[in-house]
């Protein structure tokens, strides 16, 4: 039972501290808490932030191809144009001459200039699968077809890594969703918070009454006292992350250096990371998605719907990066989709599910500064199957480089089993 | 003890079956009557009769309510499982009326699929009337916000649908398939029915966030699992296969042989590409098209998940070959309902698991593999291994298993006997099996309702259509900010953030049968918020507890608050530990104000304390 070995491996470390009936967030209790979790390795922890665009993102509007022909002609209505001083606001940022970020992707501009942020073209799985659930589904399990793995990639990445015994706590991995995504299942224990507000006893989910402090230490009393019950462990674990994050004070958080969060749930996810990250309470991997990239009918160009979602995606990818400042040395967010989109506009000015699309790994350890990836091409006969941009780098590849190198996962074979990996194909995103 | 097991062995009104039960029963009541009249000190004590109709009632329901102990007491134990046996025999047409009002759940799979092909293609067409309507605004208005059109969005969000029509029916399905399954689970006096729909809903799992699931699902559990739990497994696992959901889910629907466009096909393939802009010209040669192909997800799942199981002595190539065997099983896209397409069908010979099946057999082929998995040992296995985890411990008891097991091969797969076969037996009522289950959060959610003598009514915030957009948009993942934020919410909305969407787990596995997966931190929390929201009246479909709960309770003496909670919620079987915190809890309480007990903070109390967690 990994539960029991996981509180058993956390109880070993943490015995010292919270052994005997130390009041609830007692002063006392919470500093060796915070202070059992602080990290002591060189460097410290490192972290992983994935977030999932969940719907498909057009890659080509967020990476936009513009020193290819191809493009403009196959999206005469949606194209993003040439970054001209002419054009102004509405062309694309040029990043090296032949690739652009999106205008509303501004943001990005000076962490792409740091050398801090990393795009991978034509990126994606080789998988032909045009369903959101099925290509979602594969690429948190981290294969390409194969239904039989039913485990997220993220959760065996974390299997695979060296344990900080005395560290562990239940952040170890986090989803900022209300069910635990497909990423974060399996054995490893991993907690989905829709809201850290709402994570604790009377929490705001369901309004916090005068008998809450009162409640939740009847509850703390319950499960202390119930020794020799799994539910033991398990009462514990809940109330020392309880008293973790009350101590990080999730209530009174104001981002640092500048940063500012969009509104909506994307920027909060966001923020709450951040939160959690600064507030040393262990956490090692996490998860927050966003939505809204499923653009059949009249995606926009340099505005419009798509235009749109890149601001508030941009925005919180630049405002978390800023937000960490110099703990950003430590942290690699990594950025995924299912699938990209049609190269040709339909019929009704947005695209259709397509194939390879465009990826983005940020942080201190990224050699950035760089787009990553083969460019296939737009013209008809360099298309996947007629129609979509094809695939040079399999996702599993970028995935397996951050599990090995930043994660040091110690056997990647393990995370991506039916992938061929060699650290050749490793499109080497990562400084060491 | 004895008497009573041998009084369920006696009394036993099944004629089928019966016999190697019956034997079976009574050989291990001669086990057990072997046994040291004194248990030595490590033993645990076997259960009392009270106990033993305790958890019947837990693992063979959702829970007492207050008094159910007692009724069973009166009517006997062995009256009681015989009746729960033979649902036919309890009358729930009160039940009945009360889920009437869930008309989506009465459609037929036409109707069902109609509407959901009707409602997806008008809102594409509501996308494209929005998006001209923004474009030809935001000529008049240039300068606005980047904001404005997700601001847009969200106000066009679920309410709002041209004609008036409200949210999409195919969407509320979903809801109200989880607000029946919840209903049905509080109030159906046929409990241990309820908790083989369940068991055998999650086993056949499907998924309703994919694709027409959503509404294909309400015909899946009315025809396919319903009728079936207490019939033979064969004609439960026929009915699955040919369930339009689940062919859709595992994708069988798009299975067939692969074969060459007819010159007919490829040119109405070709119009349809001319008739679309955005799509890309095709070369027209005269090379012949490829169509179809196998997919081996029904074939691969049918074996490990459904009958055989993952060491069930199958190979690769028999999942290539049931698959072969399964091509051109369908789904009719104008009926909705399964359909045998012989056109898409390989007639090659095959063989599955050392059984040749000759060429030519059409429909029959698949037939045959449902014939050959529903009577392989393995199955009979299997399916016992996994009602028993369901109903008896998390790591069952091989011996049961087994015997089980030889019910299932002997009676060609009778689901009753077997299921009689587990909850008759000496494990079932073993001390070692007795409150040892964690509770999974439905069962914790519908047993809390059950126990402190509530029910389910109507929603007294929002109109039901509202309210069930609500849940269905949550199981979907959407609007879990604002709900989130909210006061109040629903049962099923409780359910959900304990982490059991009902009718939602992804993977084809379903949900865990066992039930120490169910136990982590974020969970516990969310255990405890319910507790407290449950006792707070904050649940907006649950009524006030029964009057019955403290009836004849001094409400100014704490210690008898405290032994009529622990009387009626946990059976006077609290621990002394628990009791002691909560005595505890009582008196520093007194001292820092003096007015009676704070009931319901006591009762979410005890219904979040570990003993509550588990049956």
């Amino acid at each position: 039972m990994t539960l029991t070995r996981r509180a058993f491996l956390k109880r070993g470390g943490l015995a010292l501290v919270s052994v005997g009936t130390v009041p609830l967030w007692g002063p006392s209790f919470l500093q060796q808490l915070v202070f059992a979790a602080e990290p002591t390795r060189a460097g410290g922890k490192k972290i992983l932030v994935c977030i999932f665009q969940r719907g498909a993102v057009d890659g080509l509007s967020m990476l936009v191809p513009f020193g290819d022909p191809n493009y403009y002609q196959a999206r005469s209505e949606i194209a993003i144009a040439q970054p001209t001083q002419k054009t102004g606001p509405q062309g694309v940022l040029d990043l090296n001459g032949f690739f652009g970020l999106h205008p509303n992707m501004a943001a990005l501009m000076p962490i792409y200039k740091s050398g801090h942020l990393a795009l991978i073209h034509a990126c994606g799985s080789p998988s032909s699968n045009r369903s959101h659930f099925d290509a979602q589904d594969f690429m948190e399990c981290g294969v390409a077809d194969d239904k039989s793995i039913r485990t997220g990639w993220l959760n065996r990445a974390l299997l695979n890594c060296p344990e900080d015994r005395a560290k562990l706590t239940p952040f170890r991995a986090v989803s900022m969703t209300s069910i635990l995504p497909r990423t974060l299942q399996g054995d490893q224990e991993a907690l989905a918070i829709p809201d850290l507000k709402s994570f604790g006893v009377g929490g705001d989910g369901f309004n916090p009454s005068s008998a809450t402090a009162s409640a939740a230490s009847g509850f703390e009393g319950m499960y202390e006292s119930a020794v020799g019950d799994l539910l033991h462990g398990t009462g514990k674990d809940a109330f020392d992350a309880i008293g973790m994050l009350k101590a990080a004070d999730p209530t009174k958080y104001s981002p640092r250096n500048g940063a500012s969060y969009p509104n909506g749930a994307f920027g909060r996810s966001l923020m709450q990371i951040a939160q959690m990250i600064k507030a040393n309470i262990g956490v090692e991997v996490a998860f927050a998605e966003i939505g809204g990239w499923d653009t059949h009918v009249n995606q926009g160009g340099a505005q419009g719907q798509l235009a749109n979602r890149f601001t508030e995606f941009s925005g919180g990818l630049a405002a978390l990066y800023q937000d960490l400042g110099d703990r950003m040395n430590d942290v690699v967010i990594l950025t995924m989709s299912e699938f990209g989109r049609t190269v040709r506009q339909n019929g009704n000015r947005g695209t259709d599910h397509g194939h390879a699309t465009c990826f983005m790994v940020l942080g201190g350890p990224v050699r950035g500064g760089k787009v990553y990836g083969k460019w296939p091409g737009l013209a008809r006969e360099q298309l996947f199957e007629g129609r979509d941009l094809m695939l040079t780098t399999d996702y599993r590849d970028v995935f397996a480089e951050l599990s090995q190198k930043h994660l040091g996962a110690r056997d990647v074979n393990k995370i991506f089993p039916n992938h061929k990996l060699n650290a050749r194909n490793y499109p080497g995103l990562l400084a060491v | 003890m004895l008497n009573l097991l041998a009084h369920i062995a006696h009394k036993r009104s099944s004629p089928r079956g019966c016999w190697a039960v019956l034997v079976l029963t009574l050989g291990a009541l001669i086990g057990l009557s072997g046994r040291p009249a004194r248990a030595a000190d490590d033993q645990p004590q076997p259960l009392t009769g009270r106990q033993m109709i305790i958890h019947v009632l837990n693992r063979c329901g959702y829970g007492p309510r207050p008094g159910d102990v007692e009724r069973v007491e009166k009517m006997g134990l062995p009256a009681y499982m015989r009746q729960q046996l033979h649902p036919e025999t309890i009358d729930d047409s009160a039940l009945r009326a009360e889920l009437a009002r869930f008309d989506i759940l009465a459609m037929g799979a036409t109707e069902l699929s109609r509407t959901f092909r009707e409602e997806q293609q008008a809102n594409k067409q509501r996308q494209i009337d929005r998006a001209n309507a923004e474009k030809n605004g935001a000529v008049a208005m240039t300068g606005t916000s980047s904001n404005s059109a997700s601001a847009q969005n969200e106000r066009a969000a679920p309410a709002k649908r041209p004609g008036g029509e409200g949210p999409r029916r195919s969407f509320l399905a979903v809801a109200e398939l989880q607000d029946a399954k919840i209903i049905s689970a509080v109030d159906s006096p046929r409990q241990l029915y309820e908790v083989l729909v369940d068991f055998w809903s999650n086993h056949f799992n499907i998924d309703v966030r994919k694709g027409p699931c959503r509404v294909l699902k309400v015909v899946d559990e009315r025809e396919v699992i319903r009728p079936h739990v207490f019939g033979k497994f064969r004609d439960l696992l026929g009915a699955s296969a040919k369930s339009p959901a689940m062919l859709h889910y595992l994708d069988n629907f798009q299975n067939s042989a692969p074969r060459e466009m007819s010159p007919n096909e490829q040119r109405r393939r070709q119009q349809a590409l001319q008739q679309s802009p955005g799509a890309p010209t095709e070369t027209v040669d005269n090379k012949p098209r490829q169509v179809g192909g196998l997919n081996e997800n029904y074939a691969r799942e049918i074996m490990e998940l459904h009958t055989l199981g993952v060491d069930g002595g199958y190979t690769q190539k028999d999942v290539q070959e049931v698959a072969r065997c399964f091509t051109g099983w369908g789904v009719d896209p104008q009926t909705g309902e399964f359909v045998f397409a012989p056109r898409r069908h390989d007639n090659g010979p095959k063989t599955v698991l050392g059984h040749d099946i000759p060429p030519n057999g059409g429909i029959k082929d698949g037939e045959t593999v449902l014939d050959i998995l529903a009577s392989h040992p393995s199955t009979a296995r299997f399916i016992s291994t996994e009602l028993c985890r369901r109903l008896v411990a998390d790591d069952p008891p091989p011996a049961l298993v087994e015997r089980a097991a030889a019910v299932f091969r002997g009676t060609d797969g009778d689901l009753r006997a077997v299921v009689q076969t587990i909850i008759y037996s000496p494990e079932f009522f073993s001390p070692q099996a007795y409150r040892a289950k964690i509770k999974s959060p439905f069962e914790f959610a519908v047993s809390a309702v059950r126990a402190t003598g509530r029910t389910i009514v109507p929603d007294d915030l929002l109109p039901m259509n509202a309210r069930l957009a609500m849940e269905a948009g949550a199981t979907f993942g959407r609007g879990m900010d604002r709900i989130a934020n909210a006061r109040r919410k629903s049962l099923d909305i409780a359910v959900i953030e304990m982490g059991q969407p009902l009718f939602a787990y992804q993977a084809p596995t379903g949900y865990t049968e066992d039930s120490r997966k169910w136990v982590n931190a974020g969970a516990l929390i969310a255990r405890m918020n319910f507790a407290l929201a449950l006792s707070e009246h904050k649940v907006v479909n649950v009524s006030a507890p029964s009057a019955d709960l403290m009836r004849g309770v001094d409400a100014d003496k704490p210690v008898l608050v405290l032994d009529q909670l622990n009387h009626v919620l946990l059976q006077g079987e609290m621990a002394p530990a628990t009791r002691a915190t909560l005595e505890k809890q009582i008196s520093d309480k007194q001292t820092s104000d003096a007015s009676t007990v704070n009931v319901p903070e006591l009762t979410a109390l005890v219904l979040g304390s570990p003993e509550f967690q588990r049956h």
